[in-house]
């Protein structure tokens, strides 16, 4: 086969089985990626099942794209139901792993079942084992990947740290030292399978139906992403993003109570300054030219130079108004290395420190650690409190919606979470009424992983361009206004099409609208051999979409979780650009009824018959 | 030989771009274990650096080949005849870089052989990390680039 590599390991910890199955069955209805890996889930994993027990599916899948030579092609989606919000669990990540899987010669692998000691999963091409990871028990990211890749440095790694083993509910999967599959509590549903790691190297290779078009078409798309208006800054945003969130009048501080920190321009100067005198080389992910990621290096801080993403390192500051940029640095190294995610768990501390600053945690259930705002070395202590859930960190380990049920009424009150529980990503939601939405009815809570990139983002700062996509896609530059309501359902609709088919060929979703998605189309063709339209490939994304309904359906699910905190319907921001802003709840619910019959669902949010007709999915 | 790929490894951001362009071309598929270029990656350094054979002016695997199976093109540099290569490895074993390499599959040696004069990692490198230049003007290029570096330090010496 081009494209695919026809291959799909399924291996059962329980019993030291290891199986491959045909991707080719899949294909059509599913694409690859976040499809073909939701489809599995939905096969595998039982119906209501503890996400934490063996039963659990924890699926890795890359799509007909990842590891070719179509731009930003590196990323690879995993999927299992959720420990933290008990419904779909879905993450994608980038790097370098995914591209290696395929030059093994498997498109991807589910594990199922349960070790009886902890283990790691040693793949190169044709063998593949299942080995006694003893030695690895309790080892940070960092040092796993070191061991895993002491007989070949080329070897990629996908592992949890610490925090996954003590099956902390903010942990993710690690891929090497830098990507992640950080939300939903992942890292926790591999600890809960006593799977360590999984190594992979890869010497077999892809077939490519048409090489020659490829590499006219993958031009294109090259020279389309550098033509992308904030190309050039992008190496810069481990200090500028602060910036642009201000541009685009994004930011949130703390526990979403302001948007206009006043200190915040010396957090600002203080993280340009340390990066400026760091150790710092751009670095990508598997052919992008874009640029996300620095390799970031301070002599005697943290003890560790490692490539950083701009958004979770910024989103340390806006979460903890920690100023001292030193301490953030040690905080990003720890998260990285102990396995978790850093939006979750930035934003659950963010939230014990409001609670503290409220006498609702106090130094004696702080283990009495003071806990304000801007505590930079409580925030360290308590990084490393979740991850071995201890103390205070037993908890927040699980979460901002589990913690703030532990703590009575008062905590429950200050909580900010979308749906299921998933802590918010690096933004106030509140004036953005499409993102907000997108919050509550997304597969897994996750704006990034519906909406991110949407016109609503950079409406403040580049107009224009906003006004020009939301009239393109839904037929008024109205649309781009994030205050506004109207058209929001459609738009969300809209972008998580693209989301879908992003992680589903395999590819990053940053690029994705930039390069268009008839040069996908095509790239998709030259790849596989197989004929495509930008049509067909978007009624793939809403079967794929609704694929994902019927999980959540079928796991419970129905229209009052489809919601968001509710102090974000009753405290209207109280400063900045967007002063006065709150979810209004009656025209939240009418966006959702909106959405919802856009898609094809009843109005309890499930798929009719005739949309599951419609799209071949009965 | 006039031209070289000259690289610039402080542009590379490791995206690997080169790789996958390079297999695609000589071998119509994607595999980096294919490819005439690698970025070797050290992540805990933080380094990417791509390799492929540097063209030398006295090639050791020319000197190691018991077949006379690498030839010196005058523009191209070392090249494989592939009519007279038996496979031994000798070349692998004496290039001091690792400019040479075994397909993973046929068993062939491999080793850069410039894309004929229009090396595609060149022309794909999103950084231009890569550069396909005039050996003659290289080391004129680098004083310039030198001089510029002086001149930043000594605007900052003057302040």
């Amino acid at each position: 086969m081009n494209g695919y590599t026809n291959k799909i390991l399924i291996i059962n910890l329980s019993n030291n089985s290891i199986q491959t199955i045909p991707t080719q069955e899949y294909i059509e209805q599913f694409i690859g990626g976040r499809g073909i890996a939701v489809k599995l889930l939905y096969e595998l994993t039982p119906k209501n099942v503890n996400a934490l027990r063996p039963e659990n599916a924890l699926v890795f899948m890359t799509g007909p794209l990842t590891g070719t030579l179509a731009p930003s092609s590196g990323r690879i989606d995993v999927v299992s139901k959720s420990p933290e919000t008990k419904l779909l669990g879905g993450a994608n990540a980038g790097g370098f792993f995914g591209p290696e899987l395929k030059y093994a010669g498997y498109d991807g692998i589910v594990v199922i079942g349960k070790a009886a000691s902890l283990v790691y999963i040693d793949i190169f091409n044709d063998e593949v084992e299942i080995k006694e990871a003893q030695h690895l028990s309790g080892k940070g990211v960092f040092d796993t990947v070191k061991a895993l890749r002491k007989d070949d440095k080329d070897t990629q790694i996908a592992c949890i740290g610490p925090a996954g083993e003590k099956l902390v509910n903010l942990s993710g999967i690690a891929f090497s030292m830098r990507n992640y599959a950080a939300r939903g509590g992942l890292g926790a549903v591999m600890g809960s399978k006593n799977l360590k790691a999984i190594a992979v190297r890869g010497t077999r290779g892809l077939s490519i139906a048409m090489p020659d078009q490829l590499k006219d078409i993958a031009e294109k798309m090259r020279e389309r992403i550098k033509n992308m208006p904030s190309y050039q800054e992008y190496p810069e945003w481990h200090y500028k993003l602060f910036s642009i969130l201000e541009s685009d009048s994004k930011s949130f501080f703390g526990n979403y109570e302001d948007t206009a920190w006043k200190e915040r321009f010396e957090a600002y100067e203080n993280a340009e300054r340390f990066v400026k005198r760091a150790e710092f080389r751009s670095e990508t992910c598997f052919g992008c030219p874009l640029r996300c990621w620095a390799y970031i290096n301070v002599k005697d801080i943290g003890g560790a130079g490692i490539a950083a993403c701009q958004g979770t390192l910024t989103s340390l500051v806006n979460f903890t108004k920690a100023k001292d940029f030193d301490k953030i640095w040690k905080a990003y190294l720890l998260c990285q290395d102990l396995g978790l995610d850093i939006s979750g768990t930035s934003a659950v501390i963010a939230y014990a420190m409001d609670l503290y600053s409220k006498g609702i945690i106090t130094n004696s259930n702080a283990d009495d650690v003071n806990l304000p705002y801007g505590n930079g070395d409580a925030l360290i202590s308590t990084i490393k409190k979740i991850a071995r859930r201890e103390g205070l960190g037993a908890v927040l380990a699980d979460g901002v919606k589990k913690a703030s049920e532990k703590m009575g009424k008062d905590a429950e009150k200050r909580a900010v979470y979308a749906k299921g529980g998933l802590e918010l990503w690096l933004m106030e939601i509140r004036p953005f009424k499409a993102v907000a939405l997108s919050c509550a009815v997304t597969d897994s809570g996750s704006h990034n992983r519906a909406t991110y990139g949407l016109c609503e983002f950079y409406y403040k700062s580049m107009r224009k361009q906003a006004e020009a996509v939301a009239k393109n896609l839904v037929g008024t530059e109205k649309a781009a206004i994030p205050t506004k309501y109207e058209y929001k359902p459609k738009l969300v609709a809209i972008y998580e099409n693209f989301h879908i088919l992003a992680d589903s060929l395999g590819v990053c979703s940053i690029p994705f609208m930039p390069v268009g998605l008839d040069l996908w189309t095509n790239a998709y063709t030259v790849c596989t051999g197989m004929e495509a339209t930008p049509m067909n490939l978007t009624t793939a994304a809403e079967r794929i979409r609704t694929l994902e309904r019927l999980f959540n359906v079928r796991e419970g699910l129905s229209r009052k979780d489809d919601m968001i905190a509710e102090r974000l319907f009753n405290e209207p921001l109280k400063d900045g650009a967007w002063k006065g802003e709150v979810l209004d709840k009656e025209k939240f619910v009418e966006m959702i009824d909106a959405y919802y019959s856009l898609q094809g669902w009843d109005h309890e949010g499930k798929p009719t018959q005739e949309t599951l007709k419609q799209l071949g999915l009965e | 030989m006039e031209k070289m790929v000259v690289v610039d490894y402080n542009k590379c951001i490791g995206c690997r771009t080169c790789e996958t362009i390079c297999s695609l071309t000589h071998e119509g598929r994607i595999n980096p274990a294919e490819a005439r270029i690698n970025i070797v990656k050290y992540e805990e350094m933080g380094t990417n650096m791509p390799m492929l054979c540097q063209k030398c002016e006295e090639p050791a695997c020319v000197a190691a080949c018991p077949m006379k199976a690498i030839t010196i093109d005058a523009s191209l540099g070392a090249q494989i005849d592939y009519s007279r290569c038996i496979g031994c490895k000798m070349c692998i074993m004496a290039c001091p870089i690792g400019g040479v390499s075994l397909h993973p599959t046929n068993k062939k040696i491999i080793m850069c052989d410039l894309c004929q004069g229009d090396p595609q990692c060149v022309k794909s490198c999103p950084q231009q990390a890569l550069e396909y230049i005039d050996i003659s003007k290289l080391s004129l290029k680098k004083r310039r680039e030198g001089v510029k570096k002086l001149a930043r330090f000594l605007e900052e010496v003057t302040i």
